[in-house]
């Protein structure tokens, strides 16, 4: 990939909302996602041991005004309030209006910014809310304001309109990868010259339907932490959005963009699994080759890195995959982190948080509990890595603003 | 400078045919594949008319495996990608695995599944829901299905764009191609029928009764189909090397948003306007050059006047050959534009333009050089695959024949300018309120 500026982050997180949040949340080792159950989303009382990462006191309205949230999914709100926060840090908006409508030589900015967000589960709210009344009561009586959230896309285009971004709109579905992938895409997007501001990253909601999936495949109720105040061990279901402003290193100069990290090299994989009868698998192969390919893609060595934003989150066989894959190819003390094991696991956002995790160890330096190797000196470089649950694996390498 | 990138194999499940002759065959005769629908029941709903694919048996395309691992969504994706790469005549032992990427398009993807997970828990609580079905659902499954049934291990990129979602996926595989990231895409796009999905769009009262009958004056909306439709893209140099048949050139492709509402075009259709721009810009060539638009045409009274202006606008006094092939097929949704994209191939390799069928009226709004039910014969170098989304989306794809475009320049600092739309008043409240 071609290496692109980081301008602007926006974050709708247990750790907090907005960039300074997220980033002071890091910093002091806030464990956003050790809550009991969740409060806002759905009624946990039927259910026993509960433990999600829910964004508490989340409030649309605070960010954008009464007006016309009310046929909106949550998705749709946690990703329009990232969108705006983004603009807002990157200094295109202020307050959610644009500082220069009308733009410059090169045109209105509406038409020269894009979105390209990862997704991994749609709005299974809406869905399932559909579904209910289609099958309990007839499927004349389902509300045609909410059909079209049914689609996987449907966020993104709520975006678009609430923030009037024309460029493009991309949807990426990629379970855990699905972030790492968009940044991917959105190189080639800003390459063509077909945006000149891609708003990129991810966003999932937490709802009651996928929590129950989650939890009947046993994955959203950990077992009892040892009691010292450490999160317990297993993930928890969590949700979020997180996206980052994304130009040309030469289109942000000549606005004289801040530039908070620089996203240099990508590289993906996909290995089958060995037999014919499964379908979930851990591959560590397919995440050292997306690592390798991404190292050369940036033109670096795996010297160079030093930490790694891992997409581990208490579950195995994921967790040893992916550090097996992280020792092969890099040195044996490059510490690791996991921001799972405070955000949550937040499929289409979770490479979303990580980017945005690394950008803040970029600026800000050591991340607290390095779930491995030792911090030496400066961190230039990061690379994140995500694994997914069938075979696929992506990386991504991020740097240090070179001002 | 930027590598030409050919289709070199395509694979259709459709309600006209399995596979590219039967396929192309139904095209050329303009037969309809509307029926009742019977994968459900729809009665209560006053609508029961569909594209329903219904001589596909997952049985005669896939292992006993792999019926057991996914649903019928990634069964005919599995099936089309295989007769793709048999019409490309690439085995998984000549096929350059870890440079080949997969990216697939779809809207609900594996709605069935999702539905019956969804009853099981509504009925019967969550210890009635069925443990090894929840990981076939998710649409990033479907590029993942379809790369080990072809023995892919590139990227694997699940584009959800809704009815834009087939373009989206042929136009980023040939950018993954175009930038040297990979060498051989296996591109397209796969939908099914579903329940909810039916009795929405007849809840948004966008659902015709019998017919689907694009641009004519007394047209009643849309009906819904399914299938698959795959395409195997290479670049120049993989093609001749092994050399494989040019089917067809991907030109260049356009996409915008609307940033209007989420399931209407706007009205002065802007943003189509400017994608269907980009996309002949971007092959090098001019609107005069066109010479054939297959339209996105789903027979909504929306969408047809939009599409309309976008063609008058784009192409001006000039009455460029058009068709629906939702006429036919009924809209695919997120698999329409790739099996529509197999149409084009169609057309480019026989000279034959498919007919808009069920054409009876003509609409003064929407008075366009329509191909009226019978197949149409001329010039078919170069065509546009027009497609336009839930979500504000708009893509568009020129596919030529071979040859015909421009060697494709480097993107250089002129692409790099989203061409400027005239300022919109939004329209109060649009979605709002």
């Amino acid at each position: 990939m071609n290496p692109h500026a980081i301008t602007g982050c926006g974050v709708v997180s247990t750790l907090g909302i907005g960039r300074r949040a997220f980033f002071e949340g890091l910093r002091s080792g806030a464990r956003g996602a050790f809550r009991d159950a969740p409060v806002e989303t759905f009624d946990p009382s039927k259910y026993s041991d509960v433990q999600v990462a829910e964004v508490r006191g989340f409030d649309p309205k605070k960010y954008l005004g009464d007006k016309g949230l009310r046929s909106l999914d949550r998705l749709s709100k946690l990703l329009i309030v990232a969108a705006r926060l983004t603009l807002d840090d990157a200094g295109i908006k202020s307050g959610g209006v644009w500082r220069a409508p009308e733009g410059d030589a090169r045109g209105p900015w509406p038409d020269r910014v894009g979105i390209v967000v990862a997704n991994a589960y749609g709005s299974l709210e809406a869905i399932s809310e559909l579904d209910r009344v289609a099958l309990l009561e007839d499927p004349r009586y389902i509300n045609p304001a909410r059909f079209p959230l049914t689609v996987s896309n449907s966020a993104a285009g709520y975006a678009s309109i609430w923030e009037d971004v024309r460029a493009l709109n991309v949807t990426v579905s990629g379970g855990s990868c699905g972030a790492l992938d968009a940044m991917a895409c959105s190189d080639l997007m800003l390459e063509s010259g077909r945006a000149d501001v891609l708003l990129v990253g991810g966003a999932e909601a937490m709802t009651e339907a996928l929590f129950v999936g989650f939890r009947r495949l046993g994955l959203a109720s950990p077992p009892p932490s040892a009691g010292d105040g450490a999160p317990s061990p297993g993930p928890r279901l969590g949700e979020g959005a997180a996206l980052v402003a994304l130009e040309r290193r030469a289109s942000a100069a000549s606005r004289a963009a801040k530039v908070l990290a620089e996203c240099s090299g990508y590289g993906t994989a996909y290995e089958p699994p060995k037999h014919a009868a499964s379908l979930v698998h851990a591959s560590a192969d397919a995440l050292e080759r997306a690592m390798h390919a991404a190292l050369v893609d940036a033109g670096a060595k795996a010297a160079d890195v030093d930490l790694v934003v891992s997409s581990i989150s208490g579950l195995e066989p994921f967790d040893s995959a992916e550090l097996a894959a992280i020792r092969r190819v890099l040195a044996d003390d490059v510490p690791v982190t996991a921001p799972k094991v405070d955000l949550g696991e937040t499929l289409g956002a979770s490479g979303a948080m990580a980017i945005l995790s690394a950008i803040a160890f970029l600026h800000d330096g050591a991340p607290p509990r390095p779930v491995g190797g030792t911090l030496r000196g400066p961190i230039r470089t990061a690379l994140v890595t995500a694994l997914g649950y069938y075979g696929s694996a992506s990386a991504l390498v991020l740097r240090r603003a070179s001002s | 400078m930027l590598e030409r990138i050919y289709v070199t194999g395509v694979g259709v499940v459709s309600s006209i045919g399995l596979g590219k002759e039967a396929f192309f065959r139904a095209l050329a005769e303009g037969r309809s594949g509307i029926s009742p629908v019977t994968a459900f029941d729809a009665s209560s709903l006053g609508r029961r008319y569909a594209g329903e694919v219904k001589e596909f048996d997952a049985r005669d395309h896939l292992s006993s495996a792999e019926l057991r691992r996914m649903g019928r969504c990634a069964a005919m994706a599995v099936a089309a990608a295989r007769m793709a790469m048999e019409d490309a005549h690439l085995g998984a032992a000549s096929l350059p695995d870890a440079r080949t990427a997969v990216v697939m398009g779809t809207t609900m993807g594996e709605a069935r599944i999702l539905e019956a997970l969804d009853h099981e828990w509504i009925v019967g609580g969550e210890r009635a829901v069925t443990r090894a079905l929840i990981p076939q659902y998710g649409s990033e499954l479907l590029p993942i299905h379809v790369a080990r049934g072809v023995g892919a291990r590139g990227i694997v990129l699940a584009l959800p764009a809704a009815c834009a979602a087939g373009n989206y996926a042929i136009s980023f595989g040939a950018d993954l191609i175009r930038t040297g990231r990979v060498d051989v895409a296996i591109t397209g796009a796969a939908e099914i029928l579903q329940s909810l999905q039916f009795s929405g769009f007849v809840r948004l009262a966008a659902m015709a009764p019998e017919k689907c009958q694009p641009f004519d004056l007394n047209r009643q909306g849309l009906l819904l189909g399914e299938g698959a439709g795959l395409l195997v893209l290479e670049g120049e140099a993989h093609a001749r090397r092994r050399g494989a048949r040019l089917q067809a050139e991907v030109g260049g492709y356009g996409v915008s948003c609307d940033a209007y509402h989420i399931t209407r075009p706007h009205p002065d259709a802007t943003g189509s306007i400017a994608a269907m721009r980009a996309a002949i810009r971007r092959s090098g060539i001019e609107a005069a050059d066109v010479d054939f638009v297959n339209a996105h045409g789903t027979g909504t009274k929306h969408n047809d006047t939009a599409e309309a202006k976008v063609v008058r606008e784009v192409f001006g006094e000039r009455r460029v050959p058009v068709t629906s092939m939702k006429s036919m097929l009924g809209h695919c949704m997120g698999a329409a534009s790739a099996i529509e994209a197999i149409g084009c191939v169609f057309t480019i390799e026989t000279g034959i333009y498919p007919p808009t069928i069920g054409y009876e009226t003509p609409d003064p709004e929407c008075d366009l050089g329509i191909v009226a039910n019978a197949a149409g014969r001329g010039k078919s170098d170069v065509l546009v695959n027009n497609s336009l989304a839930f979500g504000g989306y708009n893509a568009v794809t020129v596919f030529a024949r071979p040859g015909r475009l421009p060697s494709p320049r480097s993107w250089s600092a002129s692409d790099r300018e989203t061409p400027a739309s005239p300022p919109r008043p939004r329209e109060p409240g649009a979605d709002r309120a």
